[in-house]
């Protein structure tokens, strides 16, 4: 009876103390960026305030409004380069899944002679480190005529977004059992039809999320972009969050609401995938 | 179609192949020969003069150089394994969680949506002496009087950085630990609590082997790009206070962009590519092993 009740009570702290645990741990991933998000909406001189202000007085939008209204302080091209980001992330995103289907479809489905090496050595590309990929390219560049614009980024993503959407898609084919397509060939398809009709659909939301993946990379991306382009012409939106630290006073507000800016839409499809991908990354790590 | 076969896959990796021997192999020749030139941004003719294993002789000479290097290999090892550590903790803790498991999972993703960029103005923001969230709560708490200069002393801002990359980095290895723990069988688990395991047995002997592959799998994506931690040290503390937080790859940046010696920055970069090769390799062979152990085909 006495034990009875202490094991209860021992196992109720215990439950207790796990969820202030979880709480606290959950707390410190989100914390820095709520910070971000509620230090966009406060007036400077509350972000600025000795002693801290920890409530906010008023929330407003106006860092927004600066923003893309272009009279931003420092007076930074945001919509410009937003749009550079976008154009250069779509567009290398597409030929990488292109490319990466193709590559990851080889994999999946054929035995090949020297296939473990192949594939270590696409990996071993994707390992050189960005800074070091841009002397280089940075030199090429400027001899071939394409520093500074959008063709020059794209090559470089594409390049940099193969191996692991390759990675990727390879994992997904080997969640679509091979006897579909085999079956599908009996009944008359070509190879050819049998992939795009039976095993492109099946393996379709695995390779939507390599897509979404390649695209938050080049969306990310700051070594490289930071080298290969100087002008509003093809900067990106990492490069320009650069722009305002380079400032000798730095616009807090201004740079938090340039951070919310570029976050929403990797949240949103970072959200859409997150099943996908784990499934993909781990695929063959224990089913083969 | 039997005769064709064996050439398909060289069809379908063609146009990958093509382009990664376009971008990074061919460019990395072509860096790898600037590395034996004096080669200088200001003077193109000094492309064409051959020194030898100069560029790598005055590296291996200099301190500045080692400090980063060991820096960087500090950073690195601290990070991962702290990274593993926390993931893994994090991972177990999600994995009790009865209700709301979604949610934590989305929460846990958090940090993987940030940009390096993004990371590194975070922290920067939060760690600035004057109006940084962490000296305003230790103030406001009467932990400390003073404003702690985070990123301004060297020792300090070596600490700033480090959080801001395990912060970024842990959500991969809990993400990829907690669905090796989702997809592990219980039976094994109650079979040895029935056989009088203790809980530390069960996880070292039970769950952590069966873990390990998807663990390894976190190090090799992680390992893909390390060089990432770049964009944090760009951003927050760039190389300073007077090169106290310098990693090789600023180091880099520094030599070929602003001093405009390419062919020393070219010979400094291959230094850092072997370092990621060498991490990548480890991890990658780690990960084969742990697959073959549990009989999978690769």
């Amino acid at each position: 009876m006495d034990d009875n009740s202490s094991a209860r009570l021992k196992r109720r702290l215990l439950g207790v103390v796990y969820r202030i645990g979880l709480f606290l741990v959950m707390l410190t991933i989100c914390l820095p960026g709520l910070w971000i998000v509620l230090s966009s909406l406060r007036p400077t001189v509350e972000i600025m305030a000795k002693p801290p202000v920890w409530i906010p007085q008023e929330i407003s939008f106006d860092a927004y409004v600066a923003m893309f209204s272009g009279i931003g302080k420092g007076g930074i091209p945001v919509i410009e380069y937003f749009r550079n980001s976008l154009i250069i992330s779509v567009t290398s995103t597409a030929i990488a899944v292109a490319i990466g289907m193709a590559g990851g479809y080889a994999f999946a489905r054929y035995r090949f002679r020297g296939k473990s090496g192949v594939f270590l050595g696409l990996m071993l590309t994707r390992t050189v480190p960005g800074i070091a990929l841009s002397l280089p390219l940075f030199f090429l560049y400027v001899r071939l005529g394409i520093i500074d614009t959008h063709f020059g980024l794209i090559l470089a993503y594409v390049a940099l977004n193969v191996p692991f959407t390759i990675w990727l898609i390879d994992g997904f084919f080997h969640q679509v059992p091979k006897d579909l397509a085999e079956a599908a060939q009996i009944d008359g398809c070509t190879r050819w039809q049998a992939f795009w009709q039976v095993e492109f659909p099946l393996a379709g939301p695995g390779i939507a999320s390599a897509a979404i993946f390649a695209f938050l990379t080049c969306w990310n991306e700051f070594a490289l972009a930071s080298q290969l382009t100087r002008s509003v012409s093809a900067k990106t939106l990492p490069v320009g969050l650069l722009d305002y630290t380079a400032e000798f006073t730095i616009d807090w507000r201004g740079m938090c609401a340039l951070a919310v800016v570029m976050i929403i839409p990797a949240l949103t499809l970072t959200y859409i995938v997150q099943r996908h991908l784990v499934g993909g990354l781990t695929s063959g790590a224990v089913k083969g | 179609m039997k005769g064709f076969k064996p050439s398909a896959p060289f069809l379908l990796l063609l146009p990958a192949i093509i382009v990664l021997a376009a971008v990074v192999v061919v460019p990395l020749l072509l860096s790898l020969y600037s590395s034996f030139t004096p080669f200088r941004l200001t003077k193109p003719e000094t492309f064409f003069v051959f020194i030898g294993f100069r560029n790598y002789l005055s590296i291996l000479a200099n301190t500045d150089f080692w400090w980063a290097f060991g820096r960087t290999v500090l950073l690195l090892t601290i990070a991962l394994n702290l990274e593993m550590l926390l993931g893994l903790g994090l991972a177990m803790l999600v994995e009790k969680a009865t209700r709301g498991q979604r949610i934590l999972r989305t929460l846990m993703m958090f940090p993987m949506m940030f940009s390096p960029i993004l990371v590194g103005f975070q922290f920067k923001f939060m760690f600035n002496d004057n109006i940084g969230l962490v000296n305003n709560a230790l103030q406001s708490l009467g932990i400390t009087s003073d404003a702690i200069p985070w990123l301004i002393e060297g020792h300090l801002a070596f600490i700033a950085i480090s959080v801001a990359e395990i912060w970024s980095s842990t959500a991969i290895f809990a993400i990829l630990i907690l669905a090796g723990l989702l997809a592990m069988p219980k039976e094994p688990i109650e079979a040895a609590r029935v056989d009088g395991c203790t809980p530390w047995q069960t996880f070292r002997y039970v769950t952590w082997p069966f873990v390990m592959p998807f663990a390894y799998i976190a190090m090799t994506i992680r390992s893909l790009d390390v060089a990432r931690a770049y964009d944090i040290v760009k951003i927050m503390t760039d190389g300073g206070p007077a090169g106290r937080t310098e990693l090789l790859w600023t180091l880099v940046a520094r030599t070929a962009y602003s001093d405009g010696r390419m062919g020393m920055a070219n010979a400094m970069a291959y230094f850092s590519i072997l370092l990621s090769i060498a991490f990548t390799v480890y991890f990658f062979n780690k990960l084969a092993a742990a697959r073959t152990q549990i009989g999978a085909e690769w």
